[in-house]
């Protein structure tokens, strides 16, 4: 297989084996693929095997990417590039450090799925196909400025995604979310190629930057960009519907509830993250191409538009979730909520020039890893209490702090974390983005904190309905039993919600580290936004 | 290591120990540990008996606002344009109450020692944990000066709190539970955007005078930042100016009585004053005892404590902006508090409107800005602190022996139980403000501070005329009490009752001889401690409103 890095006169010169080093996780996740197509004619179909060698898989993975973080970090990789005809791929400290969380992520899930299916589960090799091509697709999604990369990403991340969440076929509810959501993931695909197909025609260019060069120039000569904001909104649209960000999040509850739990899992903070991620380096890319002063009227309206839609999507979603029976459809909905909270954060980098902005990225990255661990201990809280009682619904968590205070206590830390209150980690997400907002000091900055701050206390009373549930009630309904793998799953993940809490300066430096050269390259980049001649990738760095 | 961190988390470690003590054990490690608190807390008295020439020197509270004791400062987490600090430090505003925290958790927990729920075996283990860690976050609220930290500790309590009414309260309790979460997180929620705002407007103030300046209060240190820090807000002169300036706006809104406004309404709910007292009747009937004990005790203080420390000494501009609306809401808290209190047939609902009430007097007290209000106001929190759950626990013990509170169903009560009877008539009496017991200074003193405050506001007298006539509301519903509860005739149903036991009669001597001493010495009891830098924060706020003006 084979990546057209770079197109091959501008980049003339370049070492390939290190440019393969560079992508080599993901490289590393196409291989296991292929080893898990393959086991089954080797060794057979066991549930077991094919999950070994997909773990296995997953570490080495984990493995080359902090290598290749190293590498990174020390300037030793292509940055953000604005320049009209750069790279389809690109490896730089962001796309790397979710590469890492998506690993570690998808780690949990495996974890996850090894407790609940792998004795049963008969068709292993092919959830795992689906498993780690999802991922290939979200990591190529953050790696990536480029509109056919982006829509080929975006299928790819996205084609797994449908056949997973129907991946039970014998269950109907699960073949209708997978319709539901394949119904839409195609009408969105649809009008995002379409708003593609008229940048290109547009602006001739396939990359972001080049989009943003065209509309400088228009504007310099005095055309009106109507159609270029058409074709725009088309894609932000495409994009929108992997944040599920309101109005395009109407899949979302359904495909969650009908999925298996660690399908849901997976889907509600990889597919989710990696959406946000890929709109953040839009949106920067696109704005510190255009940031010349005729451009104002482009960028206030771009950043409250995405501001309102990010306020919108998170009351929506706190809202919405107020009636739901289900487990998982509450937590579908919360998800809603929570990618409105990481939408707010994209809204900072209309500017992508100020300091603002690396607090917002920093925020967003941190903000991700957070959630992360909050979702795979309340996900898998539901996962065993569906593995033990057959269903879902609210009502099986009667009592469970007497019936499995083992699962009650971390589940209770995940909510109030999910909440955002302190002792726990989810507070300090929400913490780090409030301040980026803050920071921006601007109308747009204040109105979303103090929309922030109210749905914390909007979604206070439905989280709590679970809480009630499990530790006020009592119904007389037999002890839990759970596998203790699982258990120690979620314990781990509440416990390191704690720490996240108390070491917050590790975790927010680390983050800073993962998004402190981005804006270096890209201030540079823009400087040059005109000149013809084109940088060797080493000197893109710093 | 620094004993306020040592006191703090004391509790928390007692907690933790819970967490791996065999059963039989998990009351007394937790009595223990709330009593090793009270008596590591008394160790603080040092900072005043040490001084050479007593009590009120500017060696213990220094000649402006700002002089710490016990100062520990490590940093938390820092960025490159924020730090956030470990910062604990104690002054007059937050030695009495944190006195007062260690006290009544002591007993409170003392009181938790025969719960009914342990009969039935109940999470005993639970209980404990959930009450030492709230402990942990009611004291460091009173000593920690950074604003963050402050936040954290704030509503580190919610959740314990949520639970100890939820899981062992009456049979309302999670309709209760969920009504105190929501309301207090409103008011939380409030005071985040303040600390936000405050912390990038304080960085803006900075960067105007040239981006480095002399801190307020430590000469040795400059600010380049913005700054969390709760005594640097107050005391530098550029933050105050910029804050005070009517040109800094936030939302197109005039930038301190704004957020003054979002302080004061999460303090508000938190002491409470009507219209956001609805939670505290609820909270208070359907929590147990001893939960009872420190809602009234501790919690209700906070939010006075919250005025003194963030409200006023940052925004003095804002306080003057509000001045009249807060001295009429606290008129009107301490009038329908106690019609409320009047209509009552719960012993309990009782008592917790009479708390509502009494936070009024704190109110008038601090927003009429006078000296003998700010003293009268801290007074009124330290005896409502003594007497309330004193109250709460008498009603407590009847209703451990009666499993009812209705108090038409009560009466001749003293016939039978003569040492309750006595002590019940202290504690009632105590809170009805009879002079020689401790409601009295208080309620007398911001009367006075109210009549004081006539002579810069002319709707003062009127108003302190009204809050005068209103003691007799009090007297009214108390001495009505008082009658049909505790005198008649005795009632056969009651005629078996054994007297108060030794342990509850452990608890509440102390708070009986507090009431008596505080009534009798306020100045050597209160007064002398708090004073100083009760006389600082007043100067600080009406210097800058002359300076403003």
């Amino acid at each position: 297989m084979t990546i057209m890095l770079a197109q091959s006169d501008a980049w003339a010169g370049v070492d390939v084996t290190r440019h393969l080093f560079l992508f080599s996780p993901m490289l590393t996740l196409i291989c296991t693929m292929l080893a898990v197509v393959a086991c089954p004619i080797i060794v057979g179909r066991s549930a077991k095997t094919i999950g070994t060698v997909a773990v296995l898989g997953i570490i080495a993975s984990f493995i080359l990417a902090l290598r290749v973080a190293g590498e990174v970090a020390s300037g030793g990789a292509s940055g953000l590039s604005t320049q009209p005809g750069e790279g389809l791929l690109l490896v730089d400290n962001l796309s790397i450090a979710f590469q890492l969380i998506l690993l570690v992520f998808m780690g949990g899930v495996t974890w996850l799925w090894w407790m609940g299916s792998s004795d049963s589960e008969e068709n292993a090799p092919e959830f795992f196909i689906l498993l780690i091509g999802s991922a290939v697709g979200m990591a190529l999604m953050v790696s990536t400025s480029n509109l056919l990369m982006i829509a080929l990403a975006i299928e790819t991340a996205s084609l797994p995604s449908y056949a997973m969440v129907g991946f039970d076929k014998r269950d109907r509810r699960g073949a209708e979310a997978s319709l539901k959501y394949l119904i839409f993931g195609a009408i969105s695909a649809a009008i995002m190629l379409y708003g593609i197909s008229l940048l290109y025609g547009l602006s001739g260019s396939l990359s972001v930057a080049g989009v943003a060069h065209y509309c400088i120039q228009s504007l310099a000569s005095g055309h009106d960009l109507v159609i270029t904001l058409v074709a725009l909104m088309c894609v932000l649209a495409g994009i929108g519907f992997k944040v599920s960000a309101v109005p395009f999040h109407f899949w979302c509850p359904d495909a969650f509830e009908g999925a298996k739990v660690e399908v849901t899992t997976w889907l509600s903070v990889a597919s989710k993250a990696a959406a946000l991620i890929l709109l953040a380096r839009l949106v920067m890319v696109f704005c510190a191409g255009i940031a010349a002063p005729e451009a104002i009227g482009i960028l206030s309206p771009l950043a409250w538009g995405i501001g309102i839609m990010a306020a919108i999507t998170c009351t929506v979603g706190n809202f919405a979730a107020y009636v739901q029976t289900s487990a998982k459809r509450l937590l579908a909905y919360s998800s809603i909520a929570h990618a409105g909270y990481m939408l707010m954060a994209v809204a900072i980098f209309v500017h992508p020039h100020s300091a603002d902005s690396q607090g917002g990225i920093s925020a967003l990255l941190t903000y991700i890893a957070i959630y992360m661990f909050m979702n795979l201990g309340a996900f898998g809280v539901v996962a065993m209490i569906v593995w033990d009682t057959g269903n879902d619904n609210l009502s099986s968590f009667t009592g469970l702090l007497r019936r499995a205070p083992m699962l009650a206590i971390p589940m209770i830390i995940c909510l109030v974390s999910l909440v955002g209150l302190p002792p726990f980690a989810g507070f300090i997400g929400k913490w780090w983005i409030l301040i980026a907002l803050g920071q921006l000091g601007s109308t747009l900055g204040w109105f979303l904190v103090i929309v922030a701050v109210f749905n914390t206390l909007i979604s206070l009373y439905y989280y709590m309905r679970i809480v009630v549930k499990m530790a006020l009630r009592e119904d007389g309904q037999p002890v839990v039993a759970f596998p203790l793998g699982g258990m120690a799953l979620v314990n781990f993940c509440a416990v390191a919600l704690l720490v996240m809490f108390v070491f917050a300066q590790p975790l927010k430096t680390t983050s800073d580290r993962f998004t402190r050269n981005i804006f270096h390259a890209t201030v540079e980049e823009t400087a040059v936004v005109d000149a013809s001649a084109t940088q060797p990738i080493e000197n893109v760095q710093r | 290591m620094n004993i306020l961190t040592l006191i703090v988390f004391l509790p928390a470690i007692g907690a933790l120990l819970c967490l791996v003590a065999p059963k039989p054990l998990i009351r007394s490690i937790a009595v223990l540990a709330s009593l090793v608190t009270f008596l590591l807390s008394l160790t603080l008295f040092g900072i005043y008996f040490g001084s050479e020439t007593g009590g009120s020197s500017t060696e213990v509270f220094g000649s402006t606002y700002g002089t710490l004791h016990h100062v520990t400062r490590l940093p938390w987490i820092t960025g490159e344009s924020i730090t956030i600090e470990y910062f604990l430090g104690i002054d007059g505003l937050g030695f009495p109450l944190l006195i007062l925290t260690t006290l009544v958790s002591f007993l409170a927990c003392l009181a938790s020692w025969n719960m009914e729920q342990w009969k039935i075996n109940k999470g005993i283990r639970a209980y404990f944990i959930l009450f030492l860690l709230l402990e942990t976050g009611m004291l460091g609220v009173f000593v920690s000066l950074d604003f963050f930290l402050f936040y954290i500790f704030w509503e580190v309590m919610l959740l314990p709190m949520y639970f100890l009414i939820g899981v062992w309260g009456g049979e309302r309790r999670e309709y209760a539970a969920i009504k105190f979460f929501l309301f207090t997180l409103a008011g939380s929620v409030l005071m985040l955007v303040a600390l936000i705002a405050m912390y990038f407007y304080s960085g803006d103030a900075i960067a105007q005078a040239g981006g480095e300046i002399v801190s307020g209060y430590r000469t040795d240190v400059t600010l380049t930042h913005g700054t969390f820090d709760l005594i640097e807000l107050a005391t530098n002169d550029t933050i105050q100016s910029y804050f005070a300036s009517p040109a800094t706006q936030f939302l197109s809104m005039k930038f301190a009585p704004l957020m003054f406004m979002f302080l004061f309404i999460g303090f508000a709910i938190k002491l409470p004053i009507v219209p956001f007292h609805t939670w505290l009747p609820d909270a208070h009937v359907q929590a147990p005892t001893p939960v009872s004990m420190i809602l009234a005790g501790v919690l209700l203080k906070m939010g006075g404590y919250g005025f003194l420390r963030l409200c006023y000494p940052i925004f003095p501009t804002g306080a003057e902006y509000w001045a009249y609306a807060l001295a009429v809401i606290g008129v009107v808290s301490i009038i329908y508090g106690a019609l409320c209190a009047m209509a009552q047939s719960d012993f309990k609902r009782l008592v917790a409107y009479s708390s509502v009430s009494h936070m009024g007097f704190v109110l008038l007290g601090i927003a009429v800005m006078t000296e003998a209000g700010f003293q009268g106001a801290m007074f009124q929190m330290i005896a409502h602190g003594i007497s309330s759950p004193m109250c709460f626990f008498l009603v407590g013990v009847i209703y451990d022996r009666a499993h009812h509170r209705e108090i038409n169903r009560f009466g001749g009560l003293w016939m039978t139980m003569p040492k309750y009877g006595t002590m019940a008539t202290i504690g009632f009496f105590a809170s009805l403000g009879l002079p020689g017991l401790c409601g009295f200074i208080g309620e007398i003193w911001v009367l006075l501070g109210t009549f004081d405050a006539g002579s810069k506001y002319p709707w003062a007298y009127p108003l302190a005329i009204i809050s005068a006539a209103s003691v007799i509301l009090t007297a009214g519903y108390i001495l009505w009490l008082v009658r049909r509860v505790y005198l008649g005739k005795e009632k056969e149903e009651y005629a078996n009752y054994s007297d108060v036991s030794g342990r509850e009669i452990f608890i509440l001597v102390p708070f009986a001889i507090l009431a008596l001493a505080l009534g009798i010495f306020p100045m050597q009891t209160v007064f002398d401690f708090t004073n100083g830098t009760l006389d600082l924060v007043l100067a600080h706020v009406t210097n800058a409103i002359s300076v403003t003006r």
